[in-house]
């Protein structure tokens, strides 16, 4: 299994860098997946607000949000989430916040 | 869901099933391609899996279509089942072999088709593993992703399974971005308006995690004083039975689009930047449903082109000064026959566009291509040959790079993270807004990026 390691911590992740196992998910979690596959030495509270809506999202439905509902319930522009995640809605955002890879061309 | 398309793995006598198909489906420039091969070892040279490993055989073409032409010979050409052991004949054992074969066509090729347009003999390489692709996918023998998405694209209409809902309110939620950005309230994002110039068709990632190209879009349109619309159903043109070789499912969503066009009466049909929803609609669908082709069916890069010839667009190339390179598409370059059009645009709306070495039609795939970015299984592989892709790219010191394909922009963002380059992917359209001049429009407000 594929891992990677962040300030001496070990995470299982997919061939993706997505987590292995999207139920282990926590805040620290959070944070180093951030660090890792984002490149973010911090989450703000807009980082969070972005995270958070996600996983409850997933929690309740089992489906990665669409941007725009990502950007409804945080009151964020569209270019705000772009900025706080460098690799995008899907590949950062939904990464962080320890979803799965969504299907499709992403 | 359409009746019993999507198949599901059964265990049982699938050797058989695999051969029965064989036999029944072969075509005769499929034949071809499995008698013509003569051995010369060129088209490895032109793969990008080889040149990244040039001392692992199995990452060479021909070794790949070989693998499906012993199985040919054996059981469906009479030299093989005369003289098996002279043609090198295979044989099929079990399901641990088809999984095995699963695993080099989808795992180790990105059906990009350079080595096709290396062959001297004309072998196609790239149609013996789509081919191959769909024997299996017949039997349920496909890797996850491909599964999932094309469970999506069968029930859905789209490879996301994107509500209608959903659909409508980004439509809207985007038309309202771009009313507020050109100040004013005449932008429309139209669904469904009758007899229009335009039906303008997309890619569901848009919808789902990137609508900046759908604002972008309505912008150009608007400028550009454009009659079109999006449909309510039929707008998906990305075609995931170009990768899993199932016609079936590229007949049903290319016959979606085409028969929206009809439905409203559209002038002619427009594709947003995807290379394989490109030569999924423009070129292979309207065999794959056996449709009339009676409308003009093109990329939208195209129609780019028009209004920049036409004068129906202004563009400032001063507010995109950053260097900019072009990666072409396979499905656009080397199997859509789009080449010209793209430079000729990049070079009205940018100051310095270079081309990248090799480029058009014997550029290398962005390595994300035949819906390998879907199989996570084979990502490792995947990266490790993109060492290719990623010096093509670092020599050209572009600081970005633009393609007209979705797929590829994820598959380049995928090297430039993994090779640490110092690049960004942008798409056209995102160049063409960039550099919209919009009359009486306070042209200081700086556009989305
Ligand atoms: S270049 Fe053509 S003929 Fe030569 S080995 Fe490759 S497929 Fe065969
Ligand atoms: S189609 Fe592309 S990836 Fe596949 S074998 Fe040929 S050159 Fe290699
Ligand atoms: S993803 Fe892009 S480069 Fe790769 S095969 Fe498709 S069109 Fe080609």
């Amino acid at each position: 299994m594929p891992h990677i390691e962040v300030d001496g911590k070990r995470i299982e992740v997919n061939e993706e860098g997505f987590l292995a196992h999207p139920e282990e998910w926590n805040e620290e979690t959070a944070r180093l997946l951030a660090k890792a596959e984002e490149g973010l030495e911090a989450l703000t509270a807009e980082h969070w607000a972005v995270v958070r809506f996600i996983r409850e999202y997933y929690m309740e439905k089992n489906l990665a949000p669409m941007v725009r509902k990502m950007c409804q319930a945080t009151g964020f522009p569209l270019m705000k989430i772009y900025d706080l995640f460098p690799s995008g809605p899907a590949k950062g955002a939904c990464k962080v916040a320890g979803l799965p890879k969504p299907d499709g061309c992403v | 869901m359409k009746e019993g398309r999507l198949r599901t793995y059964e265990p049982g006598d699938n050797v058989q099933r695999f051969l029965d198909l064989l036999g029944r489906r072969i075509t005769r420039s499929l034949a071809v391609s499995m008698t013509a091969c003569v051995h010369c070892g060129l088209c490895a040279e032109s793969c990008h899996y080889f040149l990244a490993r040039p001392d692992d055989p199995t990452m060479a073409p021909v070794w790949k279509a070989d693998q499906i032409r012993k199985i040919f010979k054996k059981y469906i050409d009479w030299t093989g089942r005369v003289a098996p052991w002279w043609v090198k004949a295979g044989s099929l054992r079990d399901d641990e072999d088809l999984n095995r074969l699963k695993n080099i066509v989808f795992g180790s090729c990105s059906a990009c088709r350079r080595c096709t347009y290396n062959c001297p003999m004309g072998v196609d390489t790239g149609l013996l593993v789509r081919f191959t692709r769909g024997l299996l996918t017949e039997l349920g023998i496909v890797p996850e992703g491909v599964f999932n998405v094309s469970r999506d694209q069968w029930e859905t209409g789209n490879q996301m399974a994107v509500t209608e809902q959903d659909y409508l309110e980004t439509l809207e939620w985007m038309r309202d971005e771009v009313r507020t950005e050109l100040g004013t309230a005449s932008v429309d994002i139209p669904v469904d308006k009758p007899d229009c110039e335009v039906l303008y068709t997309i890619n569901p990632r848009e919808i789902k995690f990137d609508p900046r190209s759908i604002a972008h879009a309505a912008k150009v349109f608007h400028a550009a004083g454009e009659s079109w619309t999006l449909p309510k159903w039929g707008w998906d043109q990305t075609n995931f039975g170009l990768f899993s070789g199932d016609d079936k499912l590229g007949a049903y969503v290319a016959r979606n689009v085409y028969e929206a066009a009809e439905r409203l009466r559209a002038k002619r049909i427009v594709i947003s930047e995807c290379g394989h929803g490109y030569r999924s609609t423009r070129w292979e669908g309207y065999n794959w449903a056996d449709y009339d082709q009676k409308l003009p069916t093109e990329s939208v890069v195209v129609t780019l082109k028009r209004y920049l010839g036409e004068g129906r667009i202004a563009v400032d190339p001063s507010r995109n000064p950053d260097a900019v390179t072009f990666h072409d598409s396979c499905n656009i370059a080397r199997s859509g026959d789009l080449v010209e059009e793209p430079r000729w645009v990049l070079r009205r709306v940018c100051t310095d566009f270079r081309e990248m070495f090799p480029n058009r039609r014997e550029n290398f795939c962005c390595t994300g291509g035949g819906g390998l970015l879907s199989m996570a299984e084979y990502r490792p592989l995947r990266l490790e040959v993109a060492k290719i892709k990623a010096e093509q790219l670092r020599a050209t010191g572009a600081k970005l790079v633009c393609t007209m394909c979705h797929n590829c922009v994820d598959g380049l963002n995928d090297v430039i993270k993994h090779y640490k380059l110092p690049m960004r992917v942008v798409q056209v359209l995102e160049l063409v807004s960039n550099a919209l001049v919009v009359p009486g429009r306070n042209e200081t407000k700086k556009t989305a990026r």
